[in-house]
């Protein structure tokens, strides 16, 4: 009985997505609703203009590209993402881990590039939460109901960082992690396994 | 007819059930995903996930890309507006039995302006008049009495769900009146209700569930999370809706 509104997260993942993170130091540091707030509106005016705007495919994700990497703490997200499975890995398999998370979620997004146009966006409420604050969004396509899309704001290294995006009540680590542990868990717990299949998602 | 059918089916399922191994107290990360996953039945229910899988593939989702070509976006949204309105008895019963009375209100208020103004529901006017569509079904209903939701399941035909959902769905069915009409020519009219509210309902996720199956490891899993977290913040969205029922104007005074 999913309904599509459970899956309209998944569509807030091509574009909006971008993913979460887990940075515990970030903890100490706190971040105002009202520059969240700000954050999360200049970031969605970039990113909205990039999809709307002019310019060739290969153009708009080196710019989304940028922008994500800027605004984003994708390697936190990638730690969050790999669960327990964070202690088992050996150094080189968490760079490479961490290289590939980034390239399987630049391609998720830049995928469906076509799919957002005329996408629009309104910023709401912001609140703050026990870790980070959490800004209130609609996001409006052309052809689709509007869906409410929470943004998790954290102070990361003392500039504000989105670490996850809730779509319609789905957040994006924890659907990401759980895919990611249910992977790990019938590939006997190897993190060498998870890698390989990323690979074969990056080829395919 | 359907509460016996769930009832039966839940059985069915159950007497099949292979159940997956719990992992031994030595391996703390497998059972923590054991224990967070609470999904003792997945072998069984991955069985079911292939076949609908399957199902979808040859028959559910070529009858939605079908749909949506055919018909343009404004008539599958009026379409849909009436499939909406014809299940506000169902919203309503569950609104007040949830003892929400201003979502109650809401059902109401929409159901009489659409039905009226909206033709027949074919326009959502009353959104636009203050009165917003929310969610409700018996599986919700069933949460905000306190009833644990259980094992995940996977069903046939159904897909996700848990015993408190397949309870929730055989009282939606048991509580919908359209179910009890006799008269000549109601039980066509109930098997295209029916049939149009499946391909809507695929139609309307057809992108979403494309690239889920394209992006995930594994779409199990995936589809798992989702269901269980977006009925989870159905649930809290219900439970947090604490308006007074006494309108501002009013108390105001």
């Amino acid at each position: 009985m999913l309904t599509r509104r459970t899956l309209l997260a998944l569509s807030g993942f091509a574009l909006i997505a971008a993913g979460s993170g887990w940075l515990s130091e970030a903890r100490a540091q706190s971040l105002s609703p009202a520059t969240a707030q700000q954050f999360v509106q200049q970031t969605g005016d970039q990113l909205v203009s990039i999809v709307n705007g002019p310019g060739s495919t290969e153009q708009k994700k080196a710019e989304l590209q940028a922008v994500i990497n800027r605004s984003v703490d994708v390697t936190g997200v990638a730690r969050f993402c790999l669960g327990s499975a964070l202690r088992r890995a050996t150094p080189q398999q968490l760079s490479e881990y961490i290289q590939l998370f980034h390239e399987v979620l630049m391609n998720n997004i830049t995928g469906k590039l076509g799919e957002y146009r005329g996408v629009r966006f309104a910023v709401g409420r912001a609140e703050p939460r026990a870790v980070g604050v959490e800004v209130h969004t609609v996001v409006n396509r052309p052809e689709n109901a509007p869906a409410n899309v929470d943004w998790i704001v954290q102070d990361v290294g003392g500039s504000p960082k989105i670490v996850d995006v809730v779509a319609e009540g789905t957040s994006l680590r924890i659907t990401q992690r759980s895919d990611y542990a249910s992977y790990l868990a019938r590939n006997g717990f190897s993190v060498q396994a998870l890698i390989d299949a990323m690979k074969r998602q990056l080829q395919g | 007819m359907s509460r016996l059918r769930a009832t039966l089916l839940l059985s069915a399922l159950l007497a099949l059930a292979a159940c997956a191994k719990r992992p031994p107290a030595s391996d703390p990360d497998a059972l923590q995903e054991y224990e967070q996953t609470n999904d003792p039945l997945e072998p069984t229910n991955r069985v079911f996930y292939a076949i609908n899988n399957g199902l979808d593939t040859v028959l559910m989702r070529p009858l939605a890309v079908t749909y949506k070509t055919v018909f343009p976006e404004v008539v599958r949204g009026h379409l849909h507006n009436l499939l909406a309105n014809l299940s506000s008895p169902v919203l309503f019963a569950n609104d007040v039995l949830e003892a929400k009375s201003r979502r109650a209100g809401d059902t109401f208020m929409r159901f009489v302006i659409n039905t009226t103004v909206g033709v027949g529901g074919i326009f959502d006017v009353a959104s636009g008049w203050g009165y917003p569509s929310h969610d409700a079904d018996g599986g919700i209903t069933l949460a905000v009495w306190g009833l644990p939701n259980g094992p995940y399941l996977f069903l046939p035909f159904l897909g996700p769900s848990s015993p408190r959902d397949v309870t929730g769905f055989g009282a939606d069915i048991a509580l919908d009146p359209f179910n009890y009409a006799s008269h000549h020519g109601w039980s066509t009219f109930n098997w295209t209700r029916f049939g149009v509210s499946a391909v809507d309902a695929r139609a309307r996720v057809l992108n979403e569930t494309d690239q889920i199956k394209q992006q995930a490891l594994d779409p199990y899993a995936t589809f798992r999370s989702l269901y269980r977290q977006h009925r989870q913040s159905q649930i809290e969205a219900v439970e947090s809706d604490n308006r007074h029922t006494i309108p501002n104007w009013f108390s105001s005074r």
